[in-house]
């Protein structure tokens, strides 16, 4: 396990346990987002085996023999989307780097962008060469413009030194890369979205069948990865899928990043290896709820994922299988942690009130749904609340799950329900006295 | 195109490979309720009104983008489906206003429909619901509320894909999400309209047609549209005896689902105005009433023999009202110069998509029917303003219109004698020295050929005002005074006799031309 001291001003020092570190490894290096140091670190060592020796088949059964599976929520493994990929399409292709991190509590991969912005380069370009994609986007959220600003740095730099454009390293081989900043919504982090949105139209996500795989950006062939996925890939190839997957669990393999926030003594960036305890995690690595009060609840991987308490993480390891299993998913990473201060009803509204904001509006079920949920959690608690709303916004959640054109009206309505579930006490508290009793009792 | 074999509810179908779970539905009459879907336009999946279950995916999934796959079984009753329709209309419905009592839509809305099939619940929303624009104007045709609109997209689709005119756009986020045109843009193009056709719910009505009657209150008549030679099928809505618009009706021949604003809106003309009800005859001092006898045999005495004579008809005249005006005017002189008014104009590309250049929906069925005999209209024309003829015979049309309005007067002026045809006082019916009170499209029936040879049938809607005739009798009874007693009758019976005679039209029976028509010559109906 490894923290990252310092990582960023989100971070707080923490305890570095004695493990190789493979995404976080040259974070506190000073300058490192500069093209000399990454280089004298052995940057781009992996990118130049790629394209003088590999063969792009090559390169995809290696990242398959890795066990990488996508950071940005969904755990799909990478080498098996890139193998979706027609090789004999007459399209052009196109590999696009998802950096339009927005799930609240997540805050991973614009580190990653901010201080190894040519670790993310770099993996965008492996990735590309493996489906072999001539134009490759970095798609980055208008709100993150630093770390938009260092990878335009980097690619520059990239441009400069021939890491990138016409015959890289003396080889048949062209790639461009277009560094994009979006105009900060949410949705547009949902893969198809984003391709809508890089395209130039309203960020609404498409249908699918068919998949980007094969219809993507401009209806041609296309993969999105995420940040933190592509950055693993120059170490993958650097010391071999055998080493990364030798990391994590049978069906979780290597590392990940986890973003730490809400009550917690140490927040900030964390990788650890999949499988990870996450009750040791959480109390020894992160030091804990600070000012001695105890744990309420904890969000494991991203807002959009369903709560869970103290008692139903004892046995969680961070791992996708784990967290799953425990009805939870690990998603994005990012761990919102709630001590017993925390009110849920007003926790639950908030979640709502995000995504009621943040629904595309295309499909029926989310546009109208997450706004009438909001709506609802809103009057709970205000004191106007009514015995037959939890039960109304169960099954108004449970209408949307699964029935709308992308994964945004099931992240609306997870963590609706799970509050609900969770923590029913405390809402039918707070429906019968008009107030919270949370906050009250505090005081 | 490879076979496939699909159940839905229980029904083994035949299909082919390519087709979606909707379109085979509909082919076999399972209905399958939907908003966003329309076969014209391209997927937009978004409206979930069509989630059905099929047997081993795990979630539901939408009928109109879904492929038929060998083995698939489709279930569109089962209760995860009805559940799922349910909270789709309710979430449809939550932020709609339910104005019903005062939307143009009501009777004819397709929440209104579902809402009574397959909800039919109170409603659980008592939150407040989102309020966006009313009364918004989209173009000189389109009126825009934005809180009865579902966002199904329909319209803006139909301005991408169709028109291609991209007026339209949806803007905003989440519950406020709202159609809306671009900066400076109107919705104008030539077929705006049928937005409003498209339309499911009361979000964009016809500015023309709103307020003036309940749709309940329609009776509708299948015809053709009287706009050009398109022949775009429609329906005729009447509301006590008057014509209170035009419909597009289905037909993949011809205009598919689609109607011009044009024509759209011609019956105001077409059919407005003060109405010519009693023949008039010129007397010193001007024309003055007479009845029928007296006008038709004014007509005999003054076109028997003169020694030229022109015949004009309308482009609007049905195939049996040419027969007869040719045969009538040949009796007169064989050598009467015929011609159907037949004029071009240009057309810009989205009017392209469905107009014809003319404005002679039956131009192409009077030629057949002996009504051009000459070298077309123009050179008619020319020849009657350069005083060729003694006498005409104009049916429908104010010539005034037609050319240099001094030139035209000038030239009726000079004529000896002037028969004018027609539903309302024209400035040409004011030169004529016998006018006739005719009846407009919507009043006859009979048939229309189009420009591309399609013979189609056209439907009295409403009943003319007394003392006018239909043309066709008008005709038959100035043939029997000229002698020729033949007892034409009805439509069909005249066109029992051109199918006789006209080539083209051999074995055709009237009653064989459905509401599709028949292409002339494909053997529809001349199967003998």
């Amino acid at each position: 396990m490894v923290g990252s001291e310092a990582a960023s001003h989100f971070a707080a020092p923490v305890k570095i346990k004695q493990m190789e570190k493979i995404l976080l490894r040259n974070i506190d290096v000073p300058e490192f987002h500069r093209l000399a140091a990454y280089e004298s670190a052995g940057g781009y060592r992996s990118w130049r085996r790629v394209v003088e020796n590999m063969k792009p088949a090559e390169l995809i059964d290696e990242v398959k023999a890795s066990g990488l599976r996508g950071r940005g929520g969904a755990g799909f493994p990478t080498g098996m989307k890139w193998s979706f990929v027609p090789k004999d399409s007459p399209k052009p292709k196109y590999l696009v780097c998802n950096a339009d991190e927005s799930e609240p509590g997540t805050f991973k991969d614009r580190l990653l962008m901010e201080r190894d912005p040519h670790a993310v380069l770099e993996g965008t370009l492996i990735a590309a060469y493996a489906i072999q994609s001539h134009t490759a986007f970095i798609y980055v959220r208008g709100e993150l413009a630093f770390g938009a600003t260092q990878l335009e740095s980097a690619v520059a730099e990239a441009y400069r030194t021939g890491l990138i454009g016409k015959k890289i390293f003396g080889s048949g081989y062209d790639l461009d890369v277009i560094v994009h900043r979006g105009a900060g919504a949410y949705i547009c982090g949902e893969e198809t979205a984003l391709l809508s949105s890089l395209e130039g139209s309203r960020g609404w996500p498409k249908l699918k069948p068919p998949f980007p795989a094969t219809h993507g950006m401009f209806g041609c062939p296309t993969v999105v990865n995420n940040v933190e996925t592509l950055a693993a890939l120059p170490w993958i190839l650097e010391r071999g899928a055998a080493a990364y997957a030798a990391l994590g669990t049978e069906k979780s393999k290597g590392t990940k990043l986890f973003s730490v926030s809400g009550h917690i003594a140490k927040p900030g960036v964390y990788e650890l290896e999949m499988g990870y305890p996450f009750k040791t995690f959480l109390e020894e690595d992160c030091g804990g709820v600070p000012n001695g009060k105890k744990l309420k609840g904890v969000i494991p991987g991203g807002a959009s994922m369903p709560v869970l308490r103290p008692e139903e993480i004892e046995k969680v390891n961070l791992d996708y299988e784990s967290v799953q299993a425990a009805g939870s998913l690990l998603g994005s990473g990012g761990v919102i942690v709630m001590d017993e201060t925390t009110c849920m009803v007003r926790a639950a509204w908030n979640l709502a009130r995000f995504f009621a904001h943040e629904s595309c509006g295309q499909c029926s079920p989310c546009r109208e749904g997450c706004h009438w949920m909001e709506k609802i959690f809103h009057r709970i608690e205000h004191g106007e609340g009514e015995a037959a709303d939890l039960d109304l916004i169960l099954n108004i959640s449970g209408n949307i799950m699964g029935n709308t054109i992308c994964p945004f009206g099931d992240a609306a309505a997870m963590p609706a329900a799970a509050f609900i579930k969770k923590f029913r006490d405390e809402f039918d508290a707070h429906i019968a006295k008009k107030r919270c009793t949370v906050r009250r009792e505090l005081e | 195109m490879d076979p496939v074999k699909i159940t839905i509810d229980g029904k083994e179908i035949n299909t082919t490979k390519g087709k979606t779970v909707i379109q085979v539905a509909d082919e076999v009459g399972i209905e399958i309720p939907r908003y966003c879907y329309h076969p014209k336009l391209s997927i937009a999946g978004n409206c979930r009104m069509c989630l059905v279950e099929i047997e081993k995916m795990p979630k539901l999934q939408i009928a109109c983008n879904t492929q038929v796959a060998e083995g698939m079984n489709v279930l569109t009753q089962s209760p995860k489906v009805l559940a799922v329709r349910k909270a789709v209309l309710e979430f449809l419905l939550i932020n709609h206003p339910v104005d019903c009592p005062i939307c143009d839509q009501a009777g004819e809305c397709w929440l209104q429909d579902y809402y009574m099939e397959h909800d039919r619940r109170e409603s659980r929303f008592d939150v407040g619901k989102v309020h966006d624009r009313k009364r918004t104007i989209f173009g000189p045709n389109v009126i825009f509320d934005g809180e009865r609109c579902i966002k199904c997209t329909r319209c803006v689709r139909f301005c991408q894909e169709i028109t291609k005119t991209n007026e339209l756009t949806v803007i905003n986020r989440s519950d406020h999400s709202t159609i809306a045109l671009f900066d400076d843009s109107v919705l104008d193009n030539p077929l705006s309209a049928n937005v409003v056709d498209i339309c499911p719910v009361g979000a964009l009505t016809d500015r023309d047609f709103r307020f003036k009657v309940r749709v309940w209150y329609l009776q509708k008549t299948p015809s053709i549209c009287p706009g050009c030679s398109t022949g775009c099928n429609i329906s005729v809505e009447t509301y006590q005896n008057r014509i209170a618009r035009f419909k597009p009706r289905i037909n993949e021949a011809v205009n598919s689902h689609w109607l011009c604003d044009e024509g759209r809106y011609c019956f105001h003309d077409l059919a407005g105005g003060e109405r010519l009800t009693t023949p008039l005859i010129r007397q010193e001092g001007g024309l003055v009433a007479a009845t029928w006898e007296q006008a038709l045999q004014a007509i005999y005495a003054g076109l028997k023999g003169s020694p030229s004579i022109a015949g004009i008809l309308s482009g609007r005249n049905t195939n049996e009202e040419a027969y007869l005006f040719a045969k009538l005017m040949k009796r007169f002189r064989a050598d009467a110069a015929l011609e159907v008014f037949y004029q071009e104009r240009k057309l810009n590309e989205v009017e392209k998509i469905l107009v014809s250049p003319d404005r002679s929906p039956n131009f192409r069925g009077a030629r057949a029917m002996g009504v051009g005999s000459s070298d077309g209209f123009d050179a008619l024309l020319r020849r009657l303003l350069s005083g060729e003829f003694a006498a005409a015979f104009v049916v429908g049309e104010d010539l005034t219109k037609a050319a240099e309005p001094e030139a035209v007067r000038a030239a009726l002026q000079k004529l000896s004698f002037l028969v004018v045809q027609d539903t309302r006082v024209t400035e040409t019916t004011e030169l004529a020295h016998v006018v006739l009170p005719a009846t407009h499209f919507g009043e006859k029936e009979g048939t229309y050929t189009n420009r591309e040879g399609r013979l189609q049938k056209l439907n009295d809607a409403v009943i003319p005002p007394e003392g006018a005739l239909p043309d066709s009798e008008i005709f038959a009874r100035l043939l029997e005074l000229s002698g020729e007693s033949n007892g034409y009758g009805s439509p069909a019976q005249i066109f029992a006799s051109l199918a006789r005679e006209i080539p083209g039209y051999e074995n055709l029976t009237y009653d064989a031309i459905g509401p599709q028509g028949i292409e002339l010559g494909s053997g529809g109906g001349a199967a003998s």
